[in-house]
């Protein structure tokens, strides 16, 4: 399979390892965070970490959609399920994170309508289908997800689908990893960056983790060969005592990103003032809302739902 | 995803990966044609890749 099978190689794999063997100083520890799930999946999925020294170790970061939304946000959407006529839509991934008092998926077993979709079109088709319904879109997910529901949303606005709406809990990748770098008790050496949010914003977000931090970033893909390169990308900045961002997912990452995709972004969303993460707590204009131009479809104005903070436990 | 077929009215397009079922892509954000292969994200076509690359 083309763009898969080349960066699975096991022997090209075993090579890069040993480059990157090769590069560390011994006596010294690396610490390098993944900032993606997509890459935390990968090195486990391929045992990318057992081809690494004892030496260089893989912090995990928080780019994870499903891990960093809180119990509250999930709690609203619970409320919204269980409201009459609603039928409640999200991201399968979405199903078994637990709120205060159990899951959407608990609440589809006590007879809510939730169901899985596998992007914001389908939810907009249930509306088109279902108009006697008020279907609910409960959208997650970084920059890679967010131009999907913008799309959708522009498409249900300029067509007129008024039973449908969306409850946005998007949130952006800069301003954790700045709230990461800013905590006293971090050591990270470098950052493997997120592949597929680049895909959309591009490298240049990145920039300031070197210039304002000194760490090196590598924006990476997803395969094991990808992730082993991307390490010792890093590794090799250290050692010659370099500090930017670099691409080595060039096959899909443009520079720039995708400007198409940040113009409808910035149409439809605006930045929250405040954020709740999972884990990390409130993190200042971290995440997206509806604009007001898109206020009629925000299921946050449509319906009542608790919009409690709870803790985590 | 390859493109199958695209939709322009509908700024949508047939796509298929290499195993799996087709399925309906927007393709609003990026210049498709059929045969070009694309990175798909929740429905949505990111990238074409040959023209990334």
């Amino acid at each position: 399979m083309r763009y898969v099978d080349e960066y699975r190689d096991a022997e090209l794999g075993r090579a890069v390892a040993g480059e990157i063997l090769a590069a560390v100083e011994s006596g010294r520890h690396y610490k390098v965070m993944e900032v993606c799930g997509g890459h935390t999946h990968s090195i486990y999925k391929y045992g990318v970490d057992d081809l690494l020294p004892d030496n260089v170790e893989l912090v995990h970061g928080p780019g994870c959609p499903v891990c960093v939304i809180p119990m509250g946000r999930v709690d609203d959407g619970i409320a919204i399920a269980h409201q009459p006529g609603v039928i409640f839509t999200c991201f399968g991934d979405m199903l078994r994170v637990p709120g205060s008092d159990g899951t959407l998926l608990d609440a589809k077993a006590q007879g809510a309508d939730v169901r899985m979709v596998y992007s914001p079109l389908d939810a907009l088709r249930l509306a088109r289908e279902n108009p006697d319904r008020e279907v609910v879109f409960f959208a997650i997910g970084f920059e890679t997800t967010a131009p999907s529901t913008a799309l959708t949303l522009k498409r249900a606005k300029s067509e007129g689908v008024r039973n449908f709406s969306c409850v946005c809990n998007h949130v952006t990748i800069v301003p954790p990893l700045r709230a990461l770098l800013e905590s006293p008790d971090l050591r990270l050496d470098g950052f493997i960056g997120p592949g597929h949010v680049a895909t959309v914003v591009g490298a240049r977000p990145f920039q300031f983790i070197p210039a304002d931090y000194g760490r090196p970033v590598v924006v990476a893909g997803f395969e094991p060969l990808d992730i082993l390169q991307a390490i010792h990308m890093i590794l090799a900045q250290l050692g010659d005592g370099r500090c930017e961002v670099e691409n080595q997912y060039k096959r899909v990452v443009p520079w720039e990103g995708n400007l198409k995709a940040l113009e409808v972004m910035a149409e439809v969303f605006e930045l929250r003032p405040h954020f709740e993460w999972r884990g990390l707590g409130f993190i200042s204009q971290s995440a997206l809302r509806l604009s007001d131009a898109y206020a009629g479809l925000d299921a946050e104005q449509r319906f009542s739902a608790p919009g409690v903070r709870v803790a985590d436990p | 995803m390859r493109v199958v077929a695209i939709d322009e009215a509908r700024g949508l397009a047939l796509c298929e990966p290499d195993d799996g079922p087709r399925s309906t892509i927007e393709i609003g954000l990026v210049e498709a044609a059929p045969g070009d292969r694309l990175l798909v994200h929740a429905g949505t076509a990111l990238v074409r890749l040959e023209a990334a690359a």
